[in-house]
Order: C-alpha cells, then structure tokens, then sequence
C-alpha cells in the first residue's frame, strides 16, 4: 500500500528560558493510505507535538516529515500551508468552532478557502450526515459540546481530507456522547477511506485503531501488532 | 468574494461595530474640517479679489478733496466714491435699519455686483451682472428687506426724506463685510440721491471711501504724493491688510475648529487602536485555525487587509456624509456672522476625506494588527502558547505620524497640529499624573471602606492603566465642553441679567440741534420718560502730553460729548467733577476718561490730551476718571467734556428711551416728523446677537458633541476589552457565593469613581483654561463658576457609572456555571 506519512529521525527541542527542553527524540513512523493510528500517552509525552509536526502545523528540530509523498522540509510555511489544504482534516480537542459562524458557515469555511462551488450544498450535506441537518444557522454557543464536535467532523471531512487529525476529539465530552462521536468519526472515516491518525489516553477507543504507538518520555513504544518498518 | 463574505460575518458578531463607529467618527471629524477650510480658503479667495471693490481705498469720516481727482487722473489711476451709513429705510408702518452704501459710476472698479429680479435667488440662471451702479431714483436692496418692509420689488420705500424704487436685489457685492453691515440689512444707491434724503448731517456717523483702480506702479506713485496729504482722519486700506482683517477673525475660528477636531480624531484613534487591539485577540484562534486549514499566511494577509479596506470604505462614505453636514451647519454659523457667502468646496478635501478613512485605520489600527498573519498554526493545538505582538513605541509613533498628517494636510495647519499634539501630550501626563495620584489616594481610603468599595477599588487598581486612560480622555472631553458652556453662557447672560426691565431699549442717534427742543416736547406729550440728551461730536484721540498716543488702543474714532450731569450708573473714581474741579492754567476745558481706557492710554490725572475733530484740533485736561457700565445700555462715553467745550463742532445729539411695545408705533411718528433720526432697536440687535452667538456656538457644539462620542467611545472599548477578565472575576466571585448585588454595586461604584474623578480634574482645567481665555481674550472679570465645581463631577460620576455598568452588565448577568465551563 501507499506511504501517506513518513516520519523519519523525527526529533524536537525547544528552548525554554530554563534551558533547552527536547520533547520528542528520534521518531520513526509510516502510515500508509486508508490506515489507521492511535497515539497513546502519559499527559506532557508529547502526542502533540507529534501531531503538530506529522500534519506540517510545527516544524522538527532534527529528522523530516512526508505527507503524501511531500518532503515538508523542502517547503516553507506557505508551501506547508497549501499541502495542508490539499491534503489534511483536523478534530481537535477543544472543537476550534469559530464563535461567530454559524454551523453551516463552519462547515463552509474551508470549502471557500479552497474556491470551491456550491460551498453552501456540500456543507449543509455533511452536516446532515452528522445528524445536524435541522441545526445548520445555530451558532457554537447555542450548540452542546457533542453537537459542536459533530460540527467540527462535518467541516473536517467536508473537505475530503486523505489525511484526518484529531487530538483526543472527545477528550471534553463524557462518555456517552464521546462514544457517538467516535463512532460517528470511525464511521466517516470507513466510508471515505480516510488516513487517520488519533490521539487519546482511551484503551478502548485506540483499540479500534488499526495501530497503535505509544509515547513515553518523547521516545516511541509500539504496542500494536502490525510492524513498522 | 470570501473577504466580503468574513466582514460580514464578522460584522453580524458584533466585533467590528465598535472599530466602525470610531471609524465613521474619525472620518466625520476629519472631513468636516476638510471641508471647511476648503471652502474658508475659496472665500477669502473669492472675497479678497473683490474684497475693497478696488485696488486701494482711502477711508475717512469726511469726503476725500476734489482736488486729489485731478492728480489721480493724471497719474492714470481710476477712482470713485462710495459712502457708507446706517439709517431706517421705511415703507409705510414696517421700518429697518439698514446698511447703506452710496456709490457713484464706475463702481465697483475691482469686482462685481451681482443682482436678480428675484429675491433669494440662488439659480444663476436667474442672476446677472450689474451693468453700473444702480439708477437716480432706484435702489438695489438685499433680499431679506423686501419681507421686513413687506414690499415687494418694483415698490417705494424710504431713504431719509427720499423716496426710492426698489428696482433689483443684491445677489454679492464687493466689500460685503464692510462697514455697518452688522447692522441690518444692505442697500445700495446712487450718489445722486444722497443729497436729498438729508440724511448725512454734521457729525452724522458716516464712513467715506475713495476708492483707487490702476497698474501698481500708477497707484504706487499716486500714494506717494497722497500720503503727506492725508489727515489723522484718513486711514489707506489695500486688499492685503483688509484681508489680513477677514483672514485674522475667521482664522481664530478656524483655528477651534481644528483645535476640537484634533481631539476628535485623537479619541477616535484611540477608541481605533483599542478596538483593533481587541478584534485582533479574538481572531488569534481564527487566524491560527484557518491556517491549519492550510491558508497561508499571504493569503491570510490579504484576506484581512481587504475586509479592513472595505470597512474603511464604507466607514469613509458614511463618515463623509456625516461630516458634510456638520460643516454644513458650521458654514451656516460662518455665514450670519460675518455675512459673507462662502463659497463651494473643491473636489480635493472629498477626495481627502474618502482616504483619511484607510489612513486611520493604517495608523491607528494596523499596528494591532500586524502580528496576525504571523499567528503560528501551532496555536490550534497549543493554545497557551503566549504570542510577541507588535511593539508598544511602534504603535504610538505610527498614530502620532497619522494624526499629524491627517490634521496637517486637513487642517492645512502643520504648526498648529505639532504645537496641539505636544500641548495635547503635557496636558495627557499631568492629567495621568493626577488621576493615578486620586486613584492611589482612593485605594488608601478604600482599605477601611465595606466590601462593595473594596472590590471596586481593587478593581480600578487591576486595570490601572485603562482607568488612567479613561480618566484622562474623559476629563479632556468635559474639560472642552465645560469650557465652552461657560463662556457662552457667561457672554450673553451675564450682560443680560444686568439690564432692568425698563432700560431703555431704543437708541435715538442723528438727533439735529434745532431739533432738540422739538423733539422733548413730543416725547413729553407721549408721557414718555426723558432721559438726558447728549451731543455727539466724532473724534480722534491723537496725542497724549504732546506724544502721539499708543498705536494699539483706539485707533477708530470715539464719541465725544460733553454733560454737567453724572449719570447714575457712572462712578468718579479719580479727580474731580465739574463742580469741584478747575483746572490747572485755567486756559483747558476738563475731559473725564473712561477708567480702563486711560489705564490702557497710560493717561494720567491732568494729562493733556489732544482730539482732531473734523480736521480741526481740540485740547482737554484731564479731570477725572470714571467706570461705567457698558451693560446698562444707556449711552456711554469714554471722554465726556465740560459743558460747551465743544458746542463749536456741530454735535448731532442722541438719547436712549424705553418704549414699552405698545408704544412702538411711536418711532414712526417720530421717523414722519424727523426723517433723518436713527433709531437702534436694542431689543431686536441684542436677539440678534445671541441668535448669532448661538448658531456659531450650535456649530462649535456639533463638533464637540462628536469629541464627547469619542470619549464613549473609548469608555466602551476598555470596557469591553476587560470583559472576559471582568467575567471570570464575577463567575469566581459568584461560585464563591457572592450575592449579585454586591457585584453590581461594585462595577457601578468602580465607574462612578473614575467619572468622579474625571469630573473633578474638568472642573480644575477648565477653569484653567478659562482663566487664560478671560484674561487674556475676553477680557471680563474673572470667578469661579462654584455651581459647575459641585455639578460637573457628580454628573460625571452618574454619566461614567451609568456607560459603564452598561457596557459591564453581561459579565455579572452571564451564570457562573458558564464561566466557569468556559474558562476550563
Ligand atoms: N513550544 C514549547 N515551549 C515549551 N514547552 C513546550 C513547547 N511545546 C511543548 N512543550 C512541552 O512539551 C511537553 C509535551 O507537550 P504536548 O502538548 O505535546 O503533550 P501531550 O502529550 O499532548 O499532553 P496532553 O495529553 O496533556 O495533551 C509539555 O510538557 C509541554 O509543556
Ligand atoms: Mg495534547
């Protein structure tokens, strides 16, 4: 199968005004297309900051980042940028709604960016497979926390991503509605054959995951059971 | 296109109303004064080429002599007369006092008078340009005495003992606002009429002018020879210095003008800089959100520059709209008060005032916003990452590069924009100063104070350098507007309390000796109250001592007169009156002086002064030295001789009467048997004055209105900018079982002390600056205004609470279980 991300010698050091801090050393990882990852960790391990850095959000201290064929280190923010527009879907932990938009202009907001035509059709259509189909004009605030990560699914696949992010995408919801979200994230991500990399603390919901890898003081463990490299 | 679509939104969330509203504020401001003095310039353009109607005029109380014309012919240079006089014009019971300008051919030798068969008339299809002067036997006349004599055009009306044809009205003329022209309104006759309405009469108040036409070098050489011809009487008027006259009166206007704007747009720039400040803190996430979308940041850049621009856009029309009214209205005020049309602004301060728009937002906004473009992408998952926003100096010195542009390209006054700015500065520290000062004061105090007074003050200390700022910015506005409340009311009403109900209210002026006894008699036989008569002479203060006089104080001519009886309202403060007083050598009559005026004149007790009368030299030594008070409207004199000292130079006599309404009918019995009288109607004259006064103080109050604006403006936007902070205080404050009550009344009282000091602070500048103004500008006693000491901060203090537990009241309204979820 394809390679979609190639981390490689992958490491990370910031400076801190106590000194030098490294929070990833030496991470090697391949996912190929359609696959699935789950990230586990102690809070502070670092999760992500991997993150950041396999989806082009951070650039690494040492080593290099392929998404789909791309070498980010040969690129600068702008070109990081469009391969992030080309390519990636993000679902973060706080939903990153935008206030002042209504459910559907969230939606919108990256198909416009992109150029796209007929924004307003495709957006209230991923909202309608979110089970949100009756709230299109409700703004985040009126919205409940699980409403608001269904939203945040809807405009991160909206864009057809080969590649989705998300960053414990129900680590502010409780149980219940976090199990309909990742059901709902699993879901989307089946029918679309999307390349998923997941970050949570969860066991049971890494382990729907194709894969997972666990980090540990900045190093990465494999726990699951297909090979890397 | 994407960038409309995100303004709007932006809009439609409330983020942008408050940048908009500064904006708009700037821009009007802005293009009111633009405006303005586009079109002040266009005038004193427009006027000083037909300012005199000539190149030099030779003005005097008496006719210039013949005998100059035929050296003026010779050197080639062209001349006329013109004669210029107040006097009633009636026409059948309706009378007015009107602005009367003889002229004979040939005038106007500069300039032209323009004249309509239609009264009003503003088409130019309907106004043409005079031909010649108006013929024997017909008078051109302004358009506003035809419904104050209720005649229409082509009817008599009265001139003295003549009567004349109304035959055009006056459209512009030259010298518009000259002589007289206060007075009422203006007609023009030929010089052929002037004979037979009797009006001029010896020691008449009359004003001649010789006006002279020619190459420069003709008139230069002409001056020549005139120069040692001319008498005391005789003044030279060329276009620079009448229009220096002109330009000095509507310059100190101006000048206000600019003066008010500049707090306007500084306001407003600083409401700006606030607003931009917080619409970028908001759009941190937003920036950081669409970049892991995978915009970049050029496109970022762009995307937001062009929402700016489109907001500055719209904010410009709106703000120009806006100020082209209110200009409007100031132009209105311009125009009754020095009667002059102003003319049509160009198309440049539009074009300026559509830019200053951009401009502030570039000066005042962008600084703010610069550092969000370059929002890491990272912040979407790094949310605490703390950003370097642009630097602290680099914002004050781009808004003190705009401001300065915007008020010296505008204002067309570099100077005066640099002197305000650092004026503005001093004023900013020593304001700063005192309200941190009164804070710190107040936070000693509040230690012992309840719980309520506590959270207040420990508030204000919080946020100490927004309450500073607020302090500042609203003692400045309240300062300004204090001011001119003050002096306003303080010009009209205290001169007008002090007359009595039955002062008189009637000046009878041009009264003929012969006619004296006459005219008691028909006062007496209307049971009318005689009050004294005095003769009137005109004269010229020339020398003091043998020294020619100073040259600043009265250099016009003053009425001389002569009485043996004080009266009432004048008070001997120095020296002697007739009865106790003789004079040094005997040989001297005795003269009283008006106190302040020999104070100014450095005339002492027995100073010999020396008065030119009609060309002829009088002599007086001083007697005494009087007050008086201007304010009681009767007839007051700066020199008053002894009795018959003058009664050698033909003195015109005047009186003052009061004549109850119902009595008035009584001046056309008067003005049937004595064409020639002038009646003042002090009544109408004083209305008159106040409705000027109020008009250019309406137009003054428009712009410091839109001052005051920007001072909510700046309120609102520290407020709102300290909102999420107020929110999670209040929610914390509320979990821990603080009652709602509590916290209102802390906001309220946090607000109504910072008004309170604002208040205080106006009061002290103001009265500051109104002691400078009243010493040194209108010169009248100087006193505290005590009613102002104990209103302005309590009003401040209920204005400033009520704004700002406004602004505040969604931070205590919002649940504490919100916040508190929100906060996590
Ligand atoms: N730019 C930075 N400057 C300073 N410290 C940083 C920076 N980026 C990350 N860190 C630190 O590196 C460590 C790892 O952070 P990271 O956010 O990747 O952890 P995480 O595994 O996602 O934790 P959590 O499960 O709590 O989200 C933390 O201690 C964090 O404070
Ligand atoms: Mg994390």
């Amino acid at each position: 199968m394809a390679t979609m991300i190639q981390a490689k010698a992958l490491g990370k050091t910031v400076t801190t005004t106590s000194g030098d801090l490294t929070i990833l050393t030496d991470i090697n990882l391949t996912v190929a297309k359609g696959e699935s990852l789950a990230i586990t960790g102690a809070s502070g391990s670092g999760k992500s900051t991997l993150l950041g850095l396999l989806a082009g959000l951070d650039v690494p201290s040492t080593g290099s980042v392929a998404l789909a064929g791309i070498d980010l280190n040969t690129l600068d923010e702008e070109g990081r940028a469009k391969v992030r527009a080309d390519h990636v879907g993000f679902v973060f932990q706080s939903f990153q709604l935008l206030p002042g938009l209504t459910a559907l202009e969230n939606v919108m907001l990256p198909l416009e960016l992109r150029g796209d035509r007929n924004v307003r059709e495709q957006a209230a259509q991923y909202l309608n497979r979110v089970g949100l189909g009756e709230r299109l004009s409700h703004y985040p605030p009126q919205l409940s926390g699980g409403e608001q990560q269904r939203v945040a699914i809807a405009r991160a696949f909206a864009c057809k991503p080969d590649i989705l992010f998300a960053d414990e995408p129900t680590g502010n919801l409780d149980s219940t509605t976090g199990h309909t979200i990742n059901d709902l994230l699993f879901e989307l991500n089946a029918e679309m054959g999307t390349t998923l990399v997941l970050i949570t603390h969860e066991d049971r919901l890494a382990n729907r995951c194709a894969r997972q890898v666990q980090l540990a003081a900045g190093e990465l463990m494999i726990c699951g059971s297909a090979a890397v490299q | 296109m994407l960038a409309w679509q995100l303004l709007w939104r932006n809009w439609r969330s409330g983020e942008l109303k408050l940048l908009a509203v500064a904006l708009v504020l700037a821009v009007t401001v802005v293009s009111a004064i633009a405006l303005f003095t586009d079109r002040l310039e266009g005038t004193l353009l427009e006027q000083s080429n037909s300012l005199l109607g000539a190149d030099r005029l030779i003005k005097s109380n008496q006719p210039h002599q013949p005998a100059w014309e035929a050296t003026a012919e010779a050197e080639g240079v062209a001349h006329t007369r013109v004669a210029h006089f107040a006097s009633m014009v009636y026409a059948g019971d309706e009378m007015h006092l009107a602005a009367v300008k003889v002229v004979a051919e040939n005038y106007p030798l500069r300039g032209y008078i323009d004249v309509s068969n239609t009264p009003f008339a503003t088409d130019t299809s309907l106004i043409e340009r005079a031909q010649g002067v108006p013929a024997a036997g017909e008078v051109w006349v302004d358009s506003r005495l035809l419904p104050l004599l209720n005649i229409e055009l082509g009817d008599a009306l009265q001139v003295g003992e003549q009567t004349l044809q109304a035959s055009k009205v006056i459209i512009s003329e030259p010298d518009a606002s000259g002589p007289f022209s206060m007075m009422g309104a203006r007609i023009i006759l030929n010089w052929q009429d002037l004979a037979q309405t009797r009006v001029i009469q010896p020691g008449s108040r009359v004003e001649y002018q010789w006006l002279l036409a020619g190459d420069n070098a003709d008139v230069a050489s002409l001056m020549t020879w005139l120069e040692p011809r001319l008498s005391d009487h005789d003044e030279v008027m060329d276009i620079e210095n009448a229009q220096r006259r002109l330009q000095g009166t509507l310059q100190t206007g101006r000048q206000f003008l600019v003066l008010a704007a500049i707090m306007g747009v500084l306001l407003a720039g600083v409401a700006i800089a606030l607003a931009a400040r917080q619409f970028a803190e908001r759009h941190v996430n937003q920036v950081a959100l669409l970049k892991s979308l995978g915009a970049s940041s050029q496109r970022i850049r762009r995307l937001y520059c062009l929402q700016l621009l489109m907001l500055a856009g719209i904010a410009s029309m709106i703000g120009l709209a806006l100020g082209v009214s209110l200009q409007a209205l100031i132009a209105q005020a311009v125009l009754s008060l020095y009667q002059i049309p102003m003319a049509a602004a160009g198309a440049t301060p539009y074009i300026l005032s559509l830019l200053s728009g951009p401009l502030a937002l570039v000066g005042f906004a962008l600084p703010s916003l610069w550092f969000l473009p370059g929002v890491p992408p990272i912040k979407v998952l790094r949310q605490e990452l703390v950003l370097d926003k642009s630097a602290m100096g680099w914002q004050i010195g781009m808004a003190s590069l705009v401001l300065v542009i915007l008020v010296g390209v505008f204002g067309r006054d570099l100077l005066l924009g640099f002197t305000v700015l650092a004026a503005l500065a001093v004023v900013g520290v020593l304001t700063a100063a005192m309200a941190l000062a009164l804070l710190t004061m107040g936070k000693k105090a509040g230690a012992q104070a309840g719980s309520r007074w506590r959270l207040a003050l420990a508030s204000i200390q919080r946020r100490r350098g927004a309450s500073v700022l607020q302090v500042v910015v609203f003692a400045t506005a309240i300062m300004l507007l204090l001011t001119l409340t003050i002096v306003r009311t303080s010009l009209i009403e205290e001169w007008q309390v002090k007359v009595p109900a039955d002062a008189p209210n009637h000046f009878l002026i041009n009264i003929a000796p012969s006619e004296v006894a006459d005219f008691k008699q028909l006062l007496m036989d209307d049971n009318l109250r005689v009050e004294p008569l005095y003769p009137m002479v005109r004269g010229r203060l020339t020398h003091i001592d043998g020294e020619p006089k100073p040259d600043d104080t009265l250099d016009r001519e003053a009425s001389l007169t002569w009485t043996d009886q004080l009266a009432d309202d004048n008070e001997i403060v120095a020296g002697k009156w007739w009865n106790e007083w003789s004079g040094a050598d005997g040989e001297l009559p005795g003269v009283s002086v008006e106190q302040e005026v020999a104070q100014r004149l450095g005339i002492e007790l027995g100073s010999r002064l020396t008065f030119s009368i009609g060309g002829l030299i009088a002599e007086a030594q001083v007697a005494s030295f009087r007050t008086l008070e201007w304010e009681s409207l009767r007839p007051n004199f700066y020199f008053i001789f002894e009795p018959g000292a003058l009664s050698d130079y033909s003195p015109m006599y005047m009186t003052s009467v009061y004549l109850p309404s119902e009595k008035k009918r009584f001046i056309n019995t008067l003005l049937t048997r004595y064409p020639t009288i002038v009646v003042l109607e002090l009544d109408r004259i004083i209305n008159q004055i106040r409705d000027i006064v109020a008009q250019v103080s309406d137009g003054v109050g428009m712009v410091l209105v839109m001052v005051l604006l920007g001072g909510c403006l700046v309120l609102i936007a520290a407020v709102t900018g300290s909102i999420e902070a107020r929110k999670q205080e209040a929610g914390l404050l509320r979990a821990l079982g603080a009652p709602r009550r509590l916290l209102v009344g802390s906001i309220w009282i946090e607000f109504a002390l910072l008004g309170f000091c604002a208040g205080l602070i106006a009061v002290l500048a103001a009265e500051a600056l109104l002691l400078g103004l009243q010493v040194f500008v209108f010169e009248i006693p100087v006193q505290p205004h005590y009613i102002y000491w104990l209103l302005t901060p309590v009003l401040s203090a209920f204005f400033v609470s009520s704004l700002g537990a406004l602004s505040c009241r969604q931070s205590v309204t919002t649940p504490p279980a919100t916040v508190l979820r929100e906060a996590l």
